[in-house]
């Protein structure tokens, strides 16, 4: 844990709204861990996955207020981390279902632990994706619906997408989801990011981002 | 007390030590624990934050372990680390008056280890503000000076009565020092939901800055100045007005490195 700046190095488009953003710097980190980036419009700092992308420490933005907005204007950031548990997978064939946004996080994922992938898109990519990709709500769906054979899924993306997500999965394999909460100080300070489960209360930075969905859903 | 550099690191922002991590602790004067409680405490639940660019609204409502466990920790040696590198402040609170007599009488054998005790008076996350009854309020205040021998500080709200009032009386009834100001109850309306909670931030600046200047007005008390200093001329406006100290909060979230920056003017 530290703090520390980043230079970027390349915006990459990837839709009308959605980037990744590569920076000059290294650090060590372990898959869904995260950092936590200063804007200039909170007074707190946002949570930012951590990943790779062209062989360079990477994160995904997609554009919803002026906060994601600073994210993708800015030559330098700073931030501190990183924060979260590093996720490990159970023994057997794993998936991956992440959101465009998420891409530099699976690449990292898939590299180390050589899980299948898959992304759900609203909109086509305006780059081609190394990954099966499926566009709009339908298709996301029926995706879903035709994956068998897996013993674990690993679900990345927005709150409503995630929940979609582990009530077509449930039934199929274990499924972890990688929450979203607000933070404030991303370091077990705070607990500001208490999320309600079976076990009790967690704290999404420490004992998180990735829980077992049914600790959370039924 | 004598703090250098003057500048404490704030109750329930600071966590139980976390920001050690990205904070070197030469900078930081004392570190106040999170605050506990005589029982566990669940806190309230999310969504506990909601946060602009001027203010940060918190919800956490005091979720501790109780003061039992966080007894057990100490002996255990977990924070032996963190009093190894900085003065630590013990905060604690009640749900009534007679909590936080029991508080005091569980932590004072171990007084000798913590710099000072804040007795966190003015939380706006939980249903009761001992603010509100003065003269219960001052039973107490004589009663835990009587527990106590460490350097006893009164952490002061605005809500309840005249905050400089209230500080008199703290003054009156032995106590070394008081926090100046805590959050103030808020509301932030998100779409559908409405979020309450305790007010922090840069808004808070001129609310505390008249609360630090009419405190010092009328005691001579240790004054800890906290609500909204976010750099360097913040520090410097509180101490114009007579703070001992200043604490840093909310500030910690936008960059920890603040208070290495602020420390470096003061030291």
């Amino acid at each position: 844990m530290e703090n520390f700046s980043l230079s970027r190095c390349e915006l990459i488009q990837l839709s009308e709204d959605t980037f990744i953003v590569t920076f000059n710097e290294r650090i060590d980190f372990e898959p869904t861990q995260f950092i936590m980036i200063e804007t200039e419009t909170s007074i707190v700092r946002k949570p930012f996955g951590l990943g790779r992308w062209n062989d360079r420490l990477a994160i995904g933005v997609q554009v919803i207020g002026p906060g994601t907005a600073y994210m993708v204007q800015q030559e330098k950031l700073y931030a501190h981390g990183p924060c979260g548990r590093g996720f490990v997978p159970p023994e057997g064939r794993g998936a991956v279902i992440a959101t465009l946004a998420c891409l530099p996080m699976v690449f990292d994922l898939q590299e180390r632990y050589n899980c299948d992938v898959l992304i759900g898109s609203v909109d086509e990519p305006w780059i081609e994706v190394p990954f099966p990709l499926v566009v709009g709500d339908e298709a996301f769906l029926k995706m879903l619906q035709s994956l068998n054979g897996y013993d674990w899924f690993l679900v990345i993306g927005s709150d409503q997408m995630e929940k979609i997500a582990y009530d077509a999965l449930k039934n199929k394999g274990e499924v972890f989801v990688s929450f979203n909460e607000y933070m404030a100080c991303g370091i077990g300070a705070c607990r500001g990011c208490a999320k309600v489960t079976k076990h009790g209360l967690k704290h999404l930075c420490i004992d998180g981002p990735v829980l077992r969905g049914e600790e959370v859903w039924n | 007390m004598e703090l250098r550099p003057p500048i404490v690191i704030a109750s329930g922002v600071g966590g139980m030590g976390e920001y050690l991590k990205l904070i070197d602790p030469r900078y930081i004067g004392a570190y106040t624990l999170k605050t506990i409680t005589f029982k566990p405490r669940l806190g309230n639940p999310p969504p506990r934050l909601i946060a602009t660019e001027r203010y940060l609204i918190n919800s956490i409502g005091l979720e501790n372990i109780g003061v039992e466990k966080f007894i057990e920790e100490l002996e255990n040696g977990l924070y032996e680390e963190l009093f190894r590198k900085v003065k630590v402040i013990f905060s604690f609170a009640g749900e009534d008056f007679e909590e936080y007599l029991k508080v005091a009488e569980k932590m004072a054998p171990y007084q000798d280890r913590f710099v000072a005790f804040e007795c966190n008076f003015s939380c706006p996350n939980v249903h009761f503000n001992p603010l509100s009854d003065t003269n219960q309020l001052k039973k107490m205040l004589i009663e835990l000076r009587k527990k106590l021998d460490v350097f006893l500080i009164a952490k002061l709200g605005i809500e309840g009565a005249f905050i400089e009032q209230v500080a008199r009386l703290v003054e009156e009834c032995g106590w070394n020092g008081v926090t100046v100001i805590n959050t103030i109850r808020a509301l932030h309306i998100n779409g559908e939901t409405l979020i309450k909670g305790g007010i922090s931030g840069p808004v808070l600046k001129p609310i505390a800055l008249r609360a630090v200047y009419e405190v010092r007005n009328r005691t001579n008390l240790y004054i800890i100045a906290s609500g909204g200093i976010m750099n360097e001329t913040d520090a410097q406006d509180f101490f114009k007005v007579g703070a001992n100290a200043v604490s840093i909060g909310t500030a910690l979230y936008r960059d920890p490195e603040i208070v290495e920056r602020i420390a470096k003017k003061f030291l």
